[in-house]
């Protein structure tokens, strides 16, 4: 009998400092394992574990930086230089969609807001007819939402998780006769702080890196951080291995090389990365998709100034959410206030006096953030070198996306308005308010489409997914109903670029199913892959 | 005659203006002001955000005219001592943030960002008279800055990305804070325990 002990604080992580200061590593090293798990969020997390769990020999690369959670401050700003991409400004080309992505250890679990969605049976249904997903059928995967759900403390928020924002959207609601739920989060005794996004001090969020990583670590997974892997090494159809590069966090300088020889990799880089790692590996796309149909969920942030104050940013982020709009219109509506610096990347908030009282008003203000569920035509291609390139995201909103966006504007206003809001920001470039439900209407048709809709609504994205879309038809898909990808045996993806159509929830918990699903294909096919 | 927001948005449509901006408007230039905008927004006052602001500035990044730009667009946009707040230029040191931000830029986000900066001070020159920006007074200042921001699409990018990593750089810093009661960091203050990692799950 194996003995497992899990650590009981943090994760044992290899970062760039330590490869640097280990003379049996040097400038050029390899290392040998039977999966390399690229990526250590929901999906790679998930997957570490469960190949660890069956006694592979699984080592895990993330590019971002290890940031235990004893060092979180709460200050949203800290949080974004060190463990947000790009410091938390990754932009599609025209710079008006901002693509919000943890890079560190745990990936966007780290920095989310605990939003946990199952998929409907009717959308997995579909899955299994459209796109030959079977094992996805509602009664195969529902077991397996019911596992992940219970491994991280998947509750429906109580009565004390639901912050005065919340309440402000419940009366809106019930005014207007909408349907509204408590939401469900992944939080073990919610301290209600209010700072889910600049990361849990306490460990109270579910995330990977309290939950999964630390699991898989206690199996023997051993995890390098400020590692960017380059590319998947494929010879003959099969994955060799993978070559990666570790930099110094800090000046994002190169410290050593490395080829990792493996019989399996995971790529869980997320919807983003995922695609630019199987492009940057060359492998054939017959079906042409990879980088392709990427789905953004489009997210902006409705404002309501209320006579008394509220201080809305206290409490749990997210309370309750607004769902009855979801198969009518592609609309779904969540409470949520954060620190006061997110306010300038959600709205125009004037100048001078204007812009001063504004801030005044924050204690006075509730937080309702729309998603949109768009059409999945945005796509992702690196553009240069291995090393010397860069990303290329695309997306902006279509007349049908951009109406969609406008409609949830309008949604969410007039759930503020219905609580007894004096006024409402509008989530747009140009400077818009309405200080009653009347002018709502006149204000939301001063935001004209324009070129491409570009620089209308500040429009953000949490919940991408789908560009390397899983399938049984390789002329349709990228990967096989396996996880698999098309043509390259041992390559595997298990994040969200896998979704293979537009959903309008929050994929984290779906993510982490199709995870363990993965895991537990490459383990039926264990033979193929390992020598014991 | 004394130039009017709809005179100025005229002179936005002028082709001859335009002309010279037409090929950065659609990709490069807005994607590099908005992309430094929010990686220097979030990335500098880390360093400097919660020191004083120097008696004597000095700027190591940004260039003197830049310099003016920044901080009078500083002023236009945070009249903090009005509402009793700490000052933006003499206390939250908001545009030295942007300096050392603008330090830490890769060459080609740097090269933008001057080139927006160069637009934004210029841009007046158009419609109030040949003054530049920072030579505004503060009433003309304000009505720019909102013509801006309700203009054309390219120059609402310009608008937005710069007020974006100003305003950022003054409210992230903690001194502001207790002027908008908010609390900041209370995992601490609270008492709230360390949970450590989860058990593993029972097989």
């Amino acid at each position: 009998m194996r003995i497992v002990t899990v650590p009981r604080d943090g994760v044992p992580v290899t970062d760039a400092r330590s490869v640097v200061a280990d003379p049996a590593l040097g400038k050029n090293f390899a290392v040998q394992a039977d999966v390399v798990v690229v990526g250590s969020g929901a999906g790679g997390s998930v997957v570490a574990y469960e190949m660890a769990k069956a006694g592979r020999k699984v080592l895990i690369l993330e590019a971002g930086r290890y940031q235990p959670s004893a060092n979180f401050t709460e200050h949203l700003g800290d949080t974004m230089t060190q463990i947000y991409r790009d410091q938390a400004a990754q932009f599609n080309t025209t710079a008006d969609v901002l693509f919000v992505e943890g890079k560190c250890v745990g990936g966007s679990t780290v920095i989310g807001g605990c939003v946990m969605h199952q998929l409907s049976d009717k959308v997995l249904q579909g899955w299994s007819d459209k796109y030959g997903l079977k094992g996805f059928a509602p009664e195969k995967i529902k077991p397996t939402y019911d596992l992940v759900g219970k491994w991280l403390n998947v509750h429906v928020n109580e009565a004390h998780e639901i912050n005065a924002t919340a309440h402000k959207v419940i009366q809106g609601c019930e005014r207007m006769g909408y349907a509204w739920k408590p939401v469900q989060r992944n939080v073990k005794r919610c301290a209600l702080t209010g700072h889910c996004l600049a990361g849990c001090p306490s460990d109270r969020k579910m995330s990977a890196l309290v939950s999964h990583l630390p699991w898989a670590a206690a199996h023997g997974a051993r995890l390098f951080s400020d590692t960017q892997v380059t590319r998947a090494l494929i010879k003959n159809g099969r994955v060799t291995g993978v070559e990666a590069v570790v930099r110094d966090p800090d000046t994002g300088n190169i410290v050593s090389n490395m080829r990792v020889d493996a019989g399996v990799v995971v790529f869980a880089g997320g919807t983003v990365q995922t695609p630019l790692l199987l492009q940057r590996s060359q492998i054939p796309d017959k079906s042409g998709q990879l980088g392709r149909n990427m789905t953004v969920q489009p997210f902006v942030q409705v404002m309501g100034k209320f006579k008394e104050p509220l201080y809305g940013f206290r409490g749990a982020l997210v309370g309750v959410q607004v769902d009855e709009f979801l198969e009518s219109d592609g609309i779904i509506l969540a409470s949520g206030l954060a620190e006061p610096e997110q306010l300038m990347v959600q709205g125009e908030q004037g100048a001078g006096d204007e812009h001063m009282e504004y801030m005044k008003s924050y204690k006075n203000m509730a937080g309702l953030n729309a998603f949109s569920l768009d059409e999945g035509h945005g796509s992702v291609e690196w553009k240069g070198g291995l090393l010397d390139g860069d990303k290329e995201i695309k997306w902006n909103p279509n007349r049908n996306e951009f109406a969609k966006i406008a409609r949830s504007v309008s949604l969410a206003s007039r759930i503020f308005f219905s609580a007894g809001a004096e006024k409402v920001w509008m989530p747009t470039f140009q400077k818009l308010a309405a200080n009653n439900v009347f002018e709502l209407d006149e204000q939301l048709a001063k935001v004209d489409y324009g070129i491409n809709g570009m620089y209308t609504f500040r429009i953000n994205t949490f919940h991408s997914h789908g560009t390397a879309r899983m399938g049984a038809d390789a002329y349709e898909s990228v990967v096989n109903p396996n996880g698999e990808v098309h043509g390259v045996t041992g390559l595997y993806v298990a994040d969200a670029s896998l979704i293979p159509e537009p959903i309008g929830y929050a994929p984290q918990w779906t993510v982490q199913v199709m995870a363990k699903y993965v895991s537990d294909r490459i383990q039926e096919k264990s033979s193929s892959y390992f020598v014991s | 005659m004394v130039p009017t927001e709809q005179a100025m948005s005229k002179a936005t449509n002028t082709p001859a203006f335009m002309s010279g901006l037409e090929p950065l408007t659609r990709r490069s230039l807005l994607r590099g002001l908005a992309v430094s905008g929010m990686a220097v927004t979030t990335g500098c006052s880390r360093l400097f955000g919660r020191k004083d602001a120097p008696e004597v500035l000095e700027f190591t990044s940004l260039s003197e005219s830049e310099a003016r730009t920044v901080t009078k667009l500083t002023a236009v946009l945070l009249p903090t001592e009005k509402y009793d707040m700490p000052s933006a230029l003499s206390v939250v040191p908001t545009v030295k943030n942007v300096d050392v931000m603008v330090g830490q830029m890769p060459k080609q986000t740097r090269d933008l960002l001057g080139l927006a900066l160069w637009v934004f001070e210029s841009r007046p020159m158009v419609s109030f008279k040949f003054s530049s920006f920072s030579k505004l007074d503060d009433e003309k200042a304000r009505d720019y800055v909102l013509a801006m921001q309700d203009g054309a699409f390219f120059e609402r990018g310009i608008t937005s990305t710069l007020k974006t990593l100003i305003t950022v750089n003054y409210w992230r810093d903690s001194r502001t804070w207790p002027g908008l009661e908010y609390t900041g960091p209370v995992t601490e203050k609270w008492g709230v325990r360390r949970l450590g990692n989860a058990p593993l799950p029972l097989v």
